[in-house]
């Protein structure tokens, strides 16, 4: 009797619900997709019953009296299989994670000598079941001879099934195909033969089923006679190199953490230099202190730093650690310290004689996570021109070190005018002659335009919120006031300079947007 | 004075995003007295463009936009600003100067599409320019054009260099330097560089507003076509969409103010207007003439054939009368036919009709020409108008200057194939095209292209497609929004709100081209210096650029070679009776008057025959209780929108039931009305009661027919009118009387239904009965053999037939062939009907011939055998023929579960080391399909079923439920509750009815009638629209014999999971 199986059914409901216990005994539809094309990819019994089906839209579901309607969240889902493995893990260290389907709602363990420690199988499903619901899941538990058949009852009867050794075939036959998750192809070719049962299936001769649908259809038909003796695929863990520390007393102040980090960040580089490896992905996670309970993904706090080189130096990573740390304090007092690094081939590069020298991209690295502490995470990098009429539309990327510097020939050399934008542009009122700008009044200054060109035109996104229409003007005007030299450097906006004005054409107002070098 | 002498039309396809119609109003709201119309590689807009700006009083200028290649491709983005613009060959804005400038534009646009190999990919070259530059002057264009890509890849140097190539083409004075202005600095710079190259060059500017479409907010449109021409999504299209929306038509004082640096930009409009004197009215087209004997002329040759072909029609009759007022008949329509110069256009129509009689191909004239004595000696039609007393003048008159139309009924499928290629063959590649049908955005079709660039997904937009209204009434909830509503669709959210508003106003404008059915156009000379030709998508058919209106309004003559799904089932019988019956079959010569065939018909039992057979056919034909041919013509012509929208259906069953006086609204008007009991039910009638009421001629009748026509006119109507009155007051008609002929003539006359052509199809319907009454087996194999055509899905033929007394044998790989065959057996008199393989799904006729030709070799001694000596059967197929029990057959005691047993090892490859190995010769341990399965199986695959119908398997539990067999509804009582049930096999909302819906219901015994309110669709619509069975209950109406239930209460009943199919009519 030596495997036992934990499914969940509507898992990704009850992935959501044992965060929100309140919710249990409401209709509950999860969806999936953006809005405005949410459709339900989830649904308790409370809510089929309430006439909500799989593949309705959220407006359709709605419809449906009192329902509660949550949008569905892998990462949840993904915590709460963690959730299903530690439940498995606290009866056997041989877990079978995600089975052979990828099912995220199913959890096999390998019961075998467990008897001795836990109790009778019964006793084993029943803890399992007991542990499970603790952690927030309803689950079926099914106990079996083999995992296969352990895992059918568990899909296919509610609540604790203990299948003795041989009944296998009996207590399984009864279920329909579906709940073997047979693939489509030979669950058709079975329906078309009248086969709808584990039973009926299992009652074909086999070299005649191997014949007509060869080893796989062997595999499918020992399952359906409770006869599949794979072996456990026990889950391994992923390659990393971890380091962690209980901590004796909760730590609430960094200074201390820094100590511990430190500690655990040398012995991480001196396992990495032994397998002449870096990182070039450091995952932090602080376990906090709770109130006991066993959820798990509240009480951790998780941080995750991406290096653009692979480093090994614990200098320089508990250094970003730190300034990390600093910005994303974690809420509640630190007892536990886990720190993963993920593994990469350390950076071999030799540096060219003649090649102007550049910054060091680990000190690079360290100064732009400072930046970004300062300015804001999204607000740092190289700006890329977006494809869209949208004027000074880009967005930020990750700042990296060009390899080399290519020059452009003197042909290909543009000679363009450069824009020094205003970051917001400046509000202005614009006086109009003939319908073109005559004056512009901005920060209390009014300056007589002496020339112009424009309007340029651009309109766009209009089947979006974020439509804009504006007209743009190329301005000469006398300098605006110099307070808005973007720094002390640059010349005085003195005399007369070209501008950039724009009408925000929705808005209706004006803005002064630049001023040309 | 401004002239925009650049703009597009939707007919840019995807390109523009106006209709031509648009844009003539716009332009003349704005007051701009021409404009021209160039569009991309085509003059696919220009006939609607020229009619509409004729009507509006604008100068119509003709030209195009030619992809050439030499020049480069467009200008596009600057190579380190991101972009996705894909490249594409830079187009010369063409006008058309005079005649010659056209044919040119015609001639080098059929050049180089003729050889495109995929569509809209072909290009001129600039050696083809040159030689067709003749007439024509040409623009710089815009951001498509030399100009733009020229200063963009080499700079001024290299546009001076391409304007040189252009001026050595054209000539210096057909060449202008172009200039618009958007709003863009790109544009700008390209336009200073414009100027000076002009002024160095000494060439005049030109401007242009580079127009696409006819209002600013319609850029929209644009951008959405845009999208789906580069099929990405509006959120990603990034700088493929527009800048802004600033191509649209501008009044003169806006672009002169725009353009106020150079004022010469804008006089210059006006001045290359007034230089282009062509518009489409000087087309230029001329019929083929037909070549004749030496010492003949075309209108004596034509006498000799009409007065041979009268010989043999009018003599055979022997009727002395009749013979005398055809001969006077015929020299009537000789002399107006040789006074119109139209003899050739008969003679060509005469020279494919013996095409068709040498090849046996049956061929059939119909539409107006069956009111000519002509057309029915020269064996065109098969109505004798003489004898019917039809107007000639609903054909041909001598006031109306228009070509005749001759459609000419073919079997569909390769003999139609067979005429066309002939009249190409004959008259030369460039001499004779098909016309076009242009493929415009619909509900479906708008709903699932908007839905995609939205970036809606696929299932959503799936069941937004299977949710638009497809029925001929359109109910107050038959709103698009109400669509998007029953999809699931949140109508508050802004985005669902845009795609609903796309979608309407993408309706109606042209997706692409595509082939008219039958429509041809031919020409004496080169069509191509008429109008562009391109290939068509089905090899060796060439179409033109206009569709069957266009051509008819720019006055090219046609002839409709249309197929007709019964007229090949009619060819079919021709060789299956005499074959299987033996007895010789001419449809020419069928017994008239048949008693079996008019009771028959009364009886309305007429599922699968010819335009009687549809439900509402069925629910007249009792009342009118046919007994001779002209009924038939009547009954074909009556159940039409005219006569039901007119009321004049009631009137005449009614007098036709003797319960109402024959009361004529004048009594001059009884010669015209006597035959329809004094009720005016065809456009002859009409024109005949204008004719003899208020006087008017032949001609003027025909006008105010199309007055009421399709595209009707109201200012047009309101002349008529007064005409009309006008004729009568003179006639002393007055009062009332003159107000109910008005009536009559106005309410219907848009709607009505030619006699002649009435009685061509009455032909066709006889023709069809007699053999459906006589010789069920080939006419039930005949039409199984060509669908889909008719009202009722093949299973429902099948099952009346059986009701009837045929036996079909179901498809067996032993005996069945393609197409479905007649059997004999030898104890029984009649023939059976055997289906053939073309029913089975997914079964191709390769494989299927391939098994017939084994077959015939040897018999198969089981399936094994089969698999291996067909290998061109793929396992799917033999799956698909086990289901449905075609092989049985093939050994003893073989069923469907123990075939497909069999079929799954012989189908898998064993390998060569176990080949050899031999079944072993266990029996199959699956069970037999229940009778259920077997129908599951049936209709899944082959979509109908031989066995029993599925209701009378639950027979004797809707025995319990009290549910009626339909064959007993006809013993029930008017206004009795009753309760009945079957599987639906059509479903109909026709226009006409108010919002009714009409529901047919199949049991084991015929077909219930179910009448639905259209509250109570409302109520179940989803039901009523999806579930294959229904029980209904309600009161059973029973009025003349015509049979309905007035549903009052609408239920899903779970008879079988078969795949059963219903017609669903608009």
């Amino acid at each position: 009797m030596p495997f036992a199986c934990l499914f969940v059914p509507d898992f990704s409901v009850q992935a959501l619900v044992r965060l929100e216990p309140e919710l249990r005994s409401k209709p509950i539809a999860v969806f999936e997709g953006v809005p405005p094309l949410r459709k339900v990819f989830g649904a308790n019994a409370a809510a089929k019953t309430a006439g909500v089906e799989i593949g309705m839209t959220k407006t359709q579901a709605e419809l449906c009296p009192g329902i509660v309607c949550r949008q569905r969240s892998l990462s949840q889902e993904s915590t709460a299989h963690s959730a299903l493995l530690d439940c498995a893990w606290t009866i056997s260290p041989r877990v079978e994670g995600s089975g052979q389907e990828e099912l995220p709602d199913t959890v096999v363990v390998d019961i075998a000598g467990c008897e001795k420690l836990f109790g009778s199988p019964e006793k084993i499903a029943s803890d399992l079941r007991r542990v499970a619901a603790e952690v927030g899941f309803d689950a079926n538990v099914a106990v079996a001879a083999n995992a296969e058949s352990a895992i059918c009852a568990a899909r296919g009867f509610p609540g604790i099934t203990v299948i003795p050794a041989g009944d296998e075939a009996a207590r399984i036959g009864v279920l329909p195909l579906s709940s073997l998750k047979i693939p489509m192809e030979l669950l058709d070719t079975l329906a078309r033969w009248g086969i709808h049962t584990c039973a009926e299936f299992a009652a074909l001769p086999e070299i005649a089923v191997v014949e007509r649908v060869g080893q796989k259809g062997r595999r499918w038909q020992l399952m359906t006679r409770g006869a599949d003796a794979r072996p456990l695929l026990p889950k391994e863990p992923p390659l990393e190199f971890e380091e962690c520390m209980d901590l004796e007393f909760p730590v609430e102040l960094l200074e201390p953490l820094m100590f511990v980090m430190n500690r655990l960040l040398d012995e991480l580089c001196t396992r990495l230099r032994m397998h002449v490896l870096a990182t070039n992905e450091i995952q932090l996670t602080l376990t906090l202190q709770g109130n006991g309970s066993r959820r798990k993904e509240s009480l951790l706090h998780v941080r995750t730093l991406r290096l653009p080189v692979p480093a090994r130096e614990s200098k320089l990573l508990l250094k970003l650690l730190q300034v990390d740390l600093q910005n994303h304090p974690p809420n509640a007092p630190v007892i536990g310290v886990r720190i993963a690094a993920v593994p990469a081939r350390p950076r071999t590069r030799q540096l060219g004689l003649f090649l102007p020298q550049s910054p060091e991209p680990e000190l690079l690295e360290v100064t732009l996570a400072r930046i970004r502490n300062t300015v804001g995470y999204d607000r740092v990098g190289s700006p890329l021109l977006l494809d869209t009429h949208r004027p000074d539309a880009f967005r930020q990327t990750h700042f990296v070190l060009p390899e080399s510097t290519t020059r452009m020939a003197n042909t290909q050399r543009r000679t363009t005018a450069a824009l020094r934008m205003y970051r917001p542009p400046l509000p202005a009122v614009v006086e109009l002659r003939e319908k073109k700008p005559a004056a512009v009044i901005c920060n209390g200054a009014r300056r007589q335009i002496l020339a112009l060109s424009g309007p340029w035109r651009t309109k766009g996104e209009w089947w979006a919120e974020t439509a804009w229409a504006r007209d743009d003007w190329d301005v000469l005007m006398e300098a605006l006031r110099p307070a808005y030299r973007l720094d002390a450097s640059e010349p005085m906006e003195e005399g007369t300079a070209l501008y950039r004005i724009y009408r925000d054409l929705r808005l209706r107002r004006w803005f002064v947007e630049g001023i040309y070098d | 004075m401004y002239v925009e002498l650049h703009s597009c039309s939707a007919f840019s396809f995807l390109e523009g995003a106006s209709l031509p119609e648009d844009l003539v109003s716009e332009a003349a709201r704005l007051e701009l007295p021409a404009i021209a119309l160039l569009d991309r590689d085509g003059v696919y807009g220009s006939p609607r463009f020229h009619m509409a700006a004729e009507k509006a009083g604008i100068r119509a200028h003709v030209g195009a936009e030619i992809s050439v290649e030499g020049f480069g491709t467009q200008a596009g983005m600057p190579s380190w600003m991101p972009n996705k613009i894909p490249s594409r060959p830079v187009r010369l804005a063409l006008l058309a100067k005079n005649r010659t400038g056209y044919q040119n534009i015609c001639r080098l646009m059929t050049r180089y599409k003729l050889r495109e190999k995929v569509k809209g990919t072909g290009t001129a070259t600039l050696e083809e320019v040159a030689e067709h530059a003749k007439g024509l002057v040409c623009l710089t264009g815009g951001q498509e054009g030399i100009l733009a890509a020229a200063l963009a890849q080499g700079g001024s140097e290299e546009a001076r260099r391409n304007i040189e190539k252009l001026l050595t083409i054209f000539g210096k004075r057909n060449v202008y330097v172009e200039v618009q202005r958007h709003f863009d600095p790109a544009e700008e710079t390209r336009n200073q560089a414009a100027v000076c190259l002009a002024h160095r060059l000494h060439l005049p500017l030109l401007a242009t507003n580079g127009v696409r479409y006819a209002h600013a907010q319609d850029r929209e449109i644009l951008d959405l076509f845009t999208c789906i021409r580069n099929r990405c999504q509006l959120e990603t299209a990034g700088r493929l969409v527009e800048r802004n929306d600033e191509r649209h038509f501008r009044p003169a004082a806006e672009m002169t103010r725009l353009f106020s640096d150079l004022p010469e930009a804008i006089t210059n409009t006006g001045e290359l207007s007034a230089r282009l004197r062509y518009t489409l009215a000087d087309l230029g087209y001329e019929f083929p003439r037909y070549p004749v004997p030496s010492g003949e002329t075309i209108d004596t040759f034509l006498r000799k054939r009409t007065e041979e072909g009268f010989r043999a029609r009018y003599a055979a009759k022997r009727l002395d009368n009749l013979y005398e007022r055809a001969e006077r008949q015929v020299r009537r329509e000789l002399a107006l036919i040789a006074k119109l110069k139209l003899a050739g256009y008969f003679l060509i129509v005469w020279d494919i009709i013996r095409f068709c009689r040498e090849e046996g191909i049956l061929v059939q004239g119909r539409g107006s020409a069956a009111n000519s004595a002509v057309c029915y000696s020269l064996g065109i039609t098969a109505v004798d108008p003489v004898g019917m007393e039809l107007l000639f003048e609903r054909f041909l008159s001598e006031e109306r200057g228009e070509w005749p139309d001759i459609d000419l009924d073919l079997p569909s499928g390769d003999q139609r194939e067979k005429a066309i290629q002939y009249v190409y063959q004959r008259y030369g590649q460039l001499g004779a095209a098909m016309t076009a049908n242009v493929i415009t955005y619909r509900g479906r079709s708008a709903a699932r292209e908007v839905g995609k660039v939205l970036g809606f997904d696929r299932e959503t937009l799936d069941q937004l497609s299977s949710l638009v209204n497809t029925w001929g009434w359109r109910g107050a909830t038959d709103t698009t929004e109400h669509q998007f509503h029953q999809a699931g669709l949140d109508l508050s959210h802004p985005r669902v709100q845009k795609y609903c508003e796309l979608c309407e106003r993408i309706q109606d404008l042209p997706r692409h081209l595509g082939q008219h059915s039958g429509g041809m156009v031919i020409c004496q000379g080169q069509l191509d210096s008429v109008v562009p030709l391109e290939p068509a998508t089905m090899p060796g058919r060439i179409v033109v650029q206009w569709d069957k209106e266009d051509c008819a309004d720019m006055g090219i003559v046609k002839v409709d070679l249309l197929g007709l799904g019964m007229m090949a089932a009619l060819e079919d019988c021709l060789e299956l009776v005499p074959k299987h019956y033996g007895e010789p079959l001419d449809l020419a010569q069928l017994p008239a008057d048949d008693p079996l065939v008019y009771e028959t018909l009364r009886r309305a039992d007429t599922v699968g025959m010819f335009q009687v057979e549809s439900r509402a056919q069925m629910s007249s034909l009792p009342r009118n209780a046919p007994t001779k041919f002209y009924d038939l013509v009547v009954q074909v012509a009556i159940i039409r929108p005219g006569p039901i929208v007119g009321r004049m259906m009631h009137p005449y069953m009614r007098r036709r039931q003797r319960r109402e006086p024959v009361v004529y609204a004048h009594p001059s008007l009884e010669p015209v009305l006597k035959r329809t009991l004094g009720v005016p039910l065809f456009q002859e009638q009409l024109l005949r009661m204008a004719m003899i009421t208020a006087s008017f001629t032949g001609g003027e009748a025909e006008d105010l027919r199309r007055a009421m026509g399709f595209k009707r006119s109201e200012s047009r109507m309101r002349e008529i009118e007064v005409k009309l009155r006008r004729g009568m007051d003179q006639n002393g008609i007055k009062g009332e009387t003159q107000e109910e002929i008005i009536t009559q003539i106005t309410s219907f006359a848009q709607y009505g239904f030619p006699e002649s052509h009435a009685a061509s199809f009455a032909l066709i319907a006889y023709a069809s009965a007699y053999l459906k009454c006589h010789y069920l087996a080939a006419f039930t194999a005949a039409l199984l053999n060509n669908q889909p055509m008719g009202f009722y899905s093949p299973a429902t033929l099948v099952k009346d037939a059986q009701r009837h007394g045929l036996r079909v044998k179901p498809i067996d790989a032993r005996y069945s062939e393609w197409r479905c065959t007649l059997d004999r057996d030898p104890d029984k008199p009649a023939p059976c009907l055997r289906i053939g393989f073309r029913y089975v799904r997914g079964l191709r006729q390769a494989a299927a011939e391939a098994v017939v030709r084994q077959r015939q070799v040897r018999p198969f001694a089981g399936i094994e055998d089969l698999v291996k000596r067909v290998p061109d059967l793929q396992k799917s197929e033999l799956v698909t023929l086990s289901e449905i029990g075609a092989l049985n057959g093939l050994g003893q005691k073989i069923h469907r579960r123990s075939a497909l047993w069999q079929v799954e090892r012989a189908a898998r490859p064993a390998g060569p080391l176990l080949e050899s190995i031999p079944e072993q010769a266990d029996a199959s341990p699956l069970q037999q399909m229940t009778d259920e399965e077997r129908l599951v199986a049936d209709f899944h695959g082959s979509g109908m079923t031989a066995g029993p119908h599925p209701m009378s398997y639950c027979r004797a539990r809707l025995d319990l439920l009290k549910v009626q067999r339909a064959c007993d509804l006809h013993g029930i009582q008017d206004g009795e509750h009753t309760r009945v049930a079957g599987c639906v096999i059509a479903r109909q909302r026709p226009g006409t009815a108010k919002g009714f819906v009409f529901l047919s219901l199949e049991d084991e015994t015929g077909i219930a009638n179910v009448i639905v309110h259209p509250d109570l669709y409302e109520k179940h619509r989803l039901i009523i629209n999806r579930e294959k069975f229904l029980r209904i209950d309600g009161i059973l109406q029973n009025q003349d014999r015509v049979v309905s239930i007035k549903a009052s209460q609408v239920m899903p009943i779970a008879i079988s999971a078969a795949e059963t199919e219903s017609h669903d009519f608009h």
